[in-house]
């Protein structure tokens, strides 16, 4: 064996590279890996990033998709927050949106995944369909259309009337009065999504021999159990489930449109995303819809690292 | 003393003002619109009072003389706006194109042209000991004239000026239509025997029918048929009508009476008439037979085979088997029969599992009572014959259908070659479900298969006709349960209200005793009724347990009055719905047919075609189907040819359903359409609606777009996107406004070369001309309409569709409440409490009536309309008229009552609301599908009118358009153009919305904004004059930046006064700010004028001098 061969094959050392060089070289060593990483990394660009990316650059722009842009520079942003009232009310919608359902359906979710996790195999899966329904089942939320129906016909109208309660049928989609407290609960009863299968599925991984440990340890109380064994070690899926939620909770717009038309009356239970599709689709201005795109890309992306932080607190 | 004086005084002076006050109002109801359209009180009331013709032959059946005479009535002597044929319309045509003349005969003198409006009365007399029964035959001749169109004919028919029985008061009189021959060969074949023989091929171009005919020693070849696109895929053929003499007797069309209608006649004179409603016709007699002659006595099934065995008719043994496609029919009624595709089982012939091929006829175009398809056949050898079908009848669990078979030919039919029915039994030729196909030999209920007595070579004609058969005694009793019902109801919500109070006693058995009656009656009727279809049916499917249910309600609601009417009511409501569809779907008898076999009447079932393919068969089948599936080019869906890539060629896109792409592919590719008179191809593309922008941003959009929104079209125009096609688009060369500045005319040299010249050649090879854009739209559209496509004096695009609201209403119940249809406001708010007494309402879409009342009143929704500069710069919605509109309109939300939610077509159908607004094809289509049950009892009319502070009075509705548009990027302007022209032109769009209720059927009225192809869609003639009506007094509202945010916040306001009881000016005066300051942010993005809340815009030069 030569010198030099022995030279090669000596493992090179971290502080001898640059750390450029150094990725470079990791990469062509785990280059299988990568490879066969690759498919989805590409879509993973392609429909996700670029089009942040895109929408962040649009945003700075006058676009109306047919067109070619101009740079308006920050002047998007400036009307947004200054000159935009109904932005202000879409704001406001959507923190109450959020802060309601967001935690609500979270913390729903968490508990009523506990319960049923106490309950025999067969009527656990049974229970899991009953509640994971409302959100597998697409657009079954239009059953609440039918229940508060503003015709005289509709149920919750024609009940009401007939017990004497009302004498002419209330408006209740149409009303900037129910709009809202409606919204929510059927935002809440359709929240039990996958977060809440991901419980399930947590619930169902835990090492028993934990709870035995922790139980010769002195754990007291189920609270106790549930505090420092079985929440701390479902962490990945409490973080999941979480991310979900306030994505979902800030992206709520389907349903509203759904149930009370658009706009909303009186932009009553107007959000983000009813602001943002109104001026990307009805007024065709893209440039504007993107900065209020990205407020909500930085609305949400800060809210996940608060959450991140709040369950690194989990167990301790 | 001098007091009481005065107070008489003042007295008599304030009655007669009041009396006068009255009088003026009552006939003020005609004063408004001096030719009205819609009907009267008078009209209405004879329509609806007029007895059933059960009632009338109870009254009248036993009242037929024998052996009277038949008594022509004198046609050529009328009173009325008919012509004589040789000086009418139909002269001209049949001038102009002589061969669909050809069995007209000399008949100009002795015939009578019936225009497609107006009425015709004939005066005819009973002599003295004639008075009896007789029917009513006419013979007619269905011509093709320029007023026709493709719907059957129709006329409203009386006798002495009355309805004599409810189901007479219309009567249709058939076309028959047939696929045209491919191709036709005659050649010499002396001595050959008569003959008549049909083959069937599927070849390379299509799937053919071939009849070789040998007669008087002549051999005739004619070939039929069905095309395919270039993926194997078969296409609608063309139907033509057959323009014949036919004989006509009056009859029924709701196929609860078989044979004709017997009209009982006293002595002395009489007249006849018959009011247009739809279609042209000649008539050359119109003759009372009387009721005891042979046309309609039939034998039973068992005699006519008595008779078999005293003839001495044997099974023809041995003799061939002919086997019928049913999707080839030589004749049939109704140009919506059409042959379809059925790729569920592999034993259809022909099938294919990469294409579909059209290999059976009916399901959903062919179940209507009345609807017939023919087929001709003959035998090789004299006999006995058996028929045998392959079809699939799995339309209502457990339910049979039945067939009316008729036959002509031979001993068969009448003299004149009219199909008849050959005994009684025939009426009720009976197909049981299943889900599975099957192949029986034709028979009756209990199993009796027919025998026919055939010679050979004799041409027949063997019609199938959908009919109710044995279940229409049936199906009538639960119409009338249904109707008698549907009273009650009407009865119990007058009384309680829609939602009645549960624990009131309402004492139903003191006020409406007869009402609990009805109810426990129909409930035992019904429930009879179930029996009976068990009984017949042999089974207790899903369909017929429903009659079940609906009896168990009404029994309880009978009997239990005092809980159990409050608390059901709303149950009522839903099952009568439910009621109302089982009659509908109950009296359509759909199944699809595959083939009709004659077969000799001693054979066995072996010979007869195989119900399903075997298992292997079909799983091969199967899995072949599924990979074609993925390798099936959609795109070219009905292109014929793989276009040239050399030939000019333009990208039409539409956004609509695939029949009506296919009927565009057809029209454009047909002999006359607009590649061959053009030489222009085109890509025809069906997309999903929402493409056309990112195709337009990407550079890969289509030439033209058809149906684009008009407030799209503005959008898009003012982004560049569309091509102004009024000559003066400022981003346009001079030399592309030219195009739409100039007339062009295409010659199609010998070489078949296309020239496009501006220069005028004469008639010779001229094929197309392009009009410049004035001639183009000139008179075929109304101002409104072109206005919503207009910006700043540009047009962009050609309106394709216009739809606007109108007021249907139920002629049944205003007649029963004495109520005239309104013509104002005011008159309907008259009628109100007389609706609202009986818990009835009206019903309008409170945005819609927000915006047709300003134009009404006379206001306009935009500030300064007619400065080209700054008309759409500001909102003119707190202007007086506008503020005093949307008062009344919320008046009458809070005020009146009006419901703001409602589900228009269902409460309509209940009785609900006798009245309401709606877009006129939309809710037309809704309601022919939805509410059969109530045909005939509800018309619709222009909208009520406002009469404004001066006395004028105006029913503006508000306009819809879609649009047909040209995108820049295109590259063949012209020929971009000529497609729009040709596209929008009256002919192409009268053709197309034919086309589209000739395969979809009468629920598919097109709403064409072209005014004048609308004469020529197949409305009625009352409908008709309704709608142009309308049309004069049409508005819109012009689209200008900004548009988007009226509507928004006019609802906005409107919802603030119904819900939080604003006050109305007010709730309308707050948004008027945020309308004005959208509208001029928007404007300015676009750099037009705009204007500050307090400005006015600058005076122009004409105003100055």
């Amino acid at each position: 064996m030569s010198k030099v061969n022995a030279e090669a094959k000596r493992p090179v050392a971290r502080s001898e590279m640059s750390k450029l060089a150094w990725t470079w070289k990791e990469m062509k060593r785990n280059k299988v890996a990568y490879f066969m990483l690759a498919p989805f990394f590409l879509l993973f660009i392609i429909f996700t990033i670029l089009p942040v990316i895109l929408s962040m650059f649009l945003s700075l722009t006058d676009f109306n998709m047919l067109q070619m842009p101009n740079m308006v520079w920050f002047d998007n942003f400036t009307r947004l927050f200054l000159e935009d009232e109904i932005f202000l009310i879409a704001c406001k919608n959507t923190l109450i949106f959020a802060a309601i359902t967001g935690p609500v359906s979270y913390m729903l979710s968490l508990l009523i995944a506990w319960f049923i996790n106490e309950l025999p195999p067969k009527i656990r899966s049974v229970v899991t369909l009953i509640f994971y329904a409302p959100s597998i089942s697409g657009q079954v939320y239009l059953i609440w259309k039918t229940l508060f129906s503003s015709d005289a016909y509709g149920w919750v109208n024609a009940t009401m009337m007939k017990l004497g309660l009302i004498s002419s049928p209330i408006l209740w989609f149409e009303d900037a009065d129910y709009v809202m407290p409606l919204c929510i609960v059927v935002a809440l009863w359709t929240s039990l999504g996958t977060a809440f299968l991901s419980f399930i599925a947590g619930f169902q991984t835990i090492d028993r021999s934990l709870y035995e440990a922790a139980a010769v340890d002195g754990i007291k109380n189920r609270w106790q159990e549930l505090w420092y064994i079985t929440l701390p070690t479902m962490k990945p899926q409490l973080m999941f489930g979480a991310v979900l939620s306030i994505t979902s909770s800030f992206g709520f717009g389907a349903i509203v449109t759904a149930l009370c038309g658009f706009p909303s009356v009186d932009y009553a239970a107007h959000t983000i995303m009813h602001h943002l599709d109104d001026y990307g689709g009805s007024r065709y201005e893209v440039g504007y819809a993107s900065a209020i795109a990205v407020v909500l890309f930085v609305i949400m992306f800060s809210c996940n690292i608060i959450i991140k932080k709040a369950l690194a607190k989990v167990g301790t | 003393m001098k007091r009481p004086l005065f107070r008489k005084v003042i007295c008599l002076v304030l009655s007669v003002t009041l009396l006068m006050g009255a009088l003026g109002f009552t006939t003020s109801a005609a004063q408004y619109k001096p030719d009205d359209t819609s009907s009267s009180l008078d009209e209405m009331k004879s329509l609806v009072n007029a007895e059933s013709y059960a009632a009338y032959i109870a009254e009248n059946g036993k009242l037929l003389r024998p052996g009277m005479t038949r008594i022509p009535v004198d046609i050529m002597t009328f009173t009325g706006n008919a012509q004589k044929a040789s000086e009418s319309a139909a002269r001209t045509s049949y001038d102009k194109d002589k061969s669909k003349w050809e069995n007209f005969g000399d008949n100009w003198e002795n015939t009578l042209y019936l225009p497609a409006t107006g009425s015709v009365t004939w005066h005819f007399n009973i002599p003295d000991g004639a008075d009896s029964l007789y029917y009513i035959s006419i013979e007619y001749f269905s011509c093709v004239t320029d007023e026709s169109s493709i719907s059957t004919i129709e006329r409203k028919f009386r006798i002495d000026d009355t309805v004599p029985f409810s189901e007479a008061s219309y009567i249709s009189l058939s076309k028959t239509w047939r696929y045209a021959a491919h191709s036709t060969e005659t050649s010499e074949a002396p001595g050959v025997a008569d003959s008549y023989d049909v083959s069937y091929e599927t070849r390379e171009d299509g799937y053919f029918k071939i009849v070789t005919l040998v007669k008087d020693g002549k051999r005739t070849v004619t070939t039929y048929r069905i095309e395919q696109d270039i993926n194997g895929n078969s296409m609608a053929p063309q139907s033509e009508q057959v323009a014949d003499w036919q004989s006509y007797y009056v009859q029924d069309t709701t196929g609860y009476y078989h044979g004709y209608f017997q009209f009982y006649l006293l002595n002395g004179s009489h007249t006849l008439t018959l009011a247009a409603q739809r279609e042209p016709v000649m008539i050359k007699s119109i003759t009372l037979v009387p009721a005891d002659s042979e046309e309609d006595t039939l034998d039973s099934y068992e005699n006519v085979k008595k008779e078999y065995e005293a003839n001495g008719y044997a099974p023809a043994t041995g003799g061939k088997i002919t086997t019928i496609q049913a999707e080839f029919p030589d004749m049939v009624s109704d140009s919506s029969v059409n042959a379809s595709n059925d790729n569920t089982s592999a034993a259809t012939f022909p099938v294919a599992s990469k294409a579909q091929l059209y290999n059976v006829i009916g399901e959903t175009s062919y179940n209507t009572v009345g609807q017939w398809a023919a087929y001709k056949f003959s035998v090789d050898k004299t006999g006995l014959y058996k028929l045998a079908m392959r079809y699939k009848q799995d339309a209502l669990q457990g339910m049979y259908i039945c067939r009316t078979l008729k036959l002509a030919g031979g001993d068969y039919g009448l003299p004149d070659g009219t199909a008849t029915v050959p005994f009684a039994e025939a009426y009720n030729c009976q197909f049981n479900y299943s889900k599975e196909w099957q192949s029986t030999v034709v028979a009756d209920g209990d199993g009796n298969e027919f025998e026919f007595y055939f010679e050979e070579g004799v041409e027949y004609t063997l019609v199938l006709e959908c009919s109710l058969g044995t279940l229409k005694e049936l199906i009538q009793r639960v119409e009338n349960s249904l109707n008698i019902v549907n009273d009650c109801y009407l009865k119990i919500l007058q009384l309680t209200g829609s939602e009645p109070d549960e624990y009131r006693d309402y004492k139903f058995d003191e006020i409406m005793p007869d009402v609990l009656y009805n109810l426990l009656v129909q409930a035992k009727e019904l429930v009879a009724v179930k029996e009976e279809f068990v009984k017949l049916c042999k089974t207790d499917g899903s369909h017929i347990a429903t009659l079940k249910t609906v009896a168990v309600l009404l029994d309880t609601m009978g009997s239990d009055y005092g809980d159990n009417i409050a608390r059901n009511l709303s149950t009522m409501k839903s099952y009568l719905g439910t009621l109302g569809t089982w009659v509908n779907s109950s009296k359509q008898s759909s199944m699809m047919v595959d083939s009709i076999s004659v077969i000799p009447a001693d054979s066995d079932d072996s010979v007869i075609p195989k119900a399903n393919a075997g298992f292997f068969q079909s799983l091969w089948f199967e899995i072949q189907s599924f990979f074609y599936s993925f390798v099936v080019d959609y795109d070219n869906m009905g292109l014929t040819t793989v276009p040239d890539p050399d030939t000019p060629n333009i990208n039409v896109w539409l956004a609509t359903g695939r029949d009506q792409s296919q009927i565009w592919r057809t029209m454009i590719d047909a002999q006359g359409g607009f590649t061959e008179s053009t030489g222009v191809a085109v890509t025809l593309k069906l997309v999903t609606a929402g493409t056309l922008l990112p195709s337009i941003l990407s550079g890969k959009g289509p030439d033209v777009y058809m149906g684009l929104g008009s407030a799209d079209v503005i959008n898009y125009a003012i982004r560049d996107a569309v091509v102004g096609i009024s000559g003066n688009d400022p981003l346009l060369s001079d030399e592309d406004n030219a195009v739409f500045n100039t007339t062009y005319y295409t010659y199609k040299g010998e070489n078949g070369d296309y020239e496009n010249t501006t220069e005028y050649r004469g008639e010779a090879g001229l094929t197309y001309v392009s009009n410049h854009y004035d001639e183009a739209v000139e008179g075929n559209y109304v101002k409104a309409a072109m206005d919503t496509v207009q910006l700043l004096g540009v047009t962009y695009g050609i309106p394709q569709e216009m739809g606007f609201s109108m007021m249907f209403y139920r002629m049944d119940i205003l007649a029963n409440l004495g109520a005239e249809v309104p013509e104002t406001w005011d008159e309907l708010l008259a009628l109100l409490p007389v609706l609202q007494s009986n818990n009835m309402n009206i019903g309008i879409n409170y945005t819609l009536a927000l915006e047709f009342m300003i134009y009404q009143a006379g206001g306009n929704m935009w500030k300064y309309p007619d400065n080209p500069q700054y008309a759409g710069s500001k909102i003119d919605l707190d202007s007086d008229i506008a503020i005093a509109s949307f008062e009344r309109v919320c008046s009458w939300y809070t005020d009146y009552s009006f419901p703001v939610t409602y589900d228009a077509a269902n409460r309509f159908r209940t009785g609900e609301m006798p009245i309401v607004v709606g877009d006129y094809s939309s809710l037309y289509n809704q309601l022919t599908v939805y509410a059969t049950e109530i045909q005939g009892m509800w018309e619709f009319s222009s909208l009520p009118g406002t009469v404004r502070e001066d006395g004028t009075y105006d029913y503006s509705s508000i306009a819809n358009i879609t649009a047909s548009v040209m995108l820049h990027g295109c590259e063949n302007t012209l020929a971009a153009w000529q497609y729009m022209q040709w596209q929008t032109s009256a002919e192409v769009e009268a053709d197309y919305g034919n086309k589209m209720v000739a395969l979809i059927g009468p629920s598919a009225k097109y709403n064409a904004a072209n005014i004048n192809a609308i004469k020529n869609l197949s409305w009625t003639a009352s409908e008709r004059a309704a709608i142009e009506d309308q049309i004069t007094h049409m508005a819109s509202i012009v689209n200008y930046p900004g548009s988007y945010i009226i509507g928004r916040y006019m609802k906005f306001a409107f919802l603030a006064v119904v819900n939080d009881s604003a006050v109305p000016a007010d709730s309308m005066n707050g948004y008027i700010d945020a309308i004005n300051a959208e509208i001029t942010r928007k404007r300015s993005e676009f750099n037009l004028p705009t204007l500050k809340s307090d400005e006015e815009p600058p005076k122009t030069q004409d105003e100055n001098n």
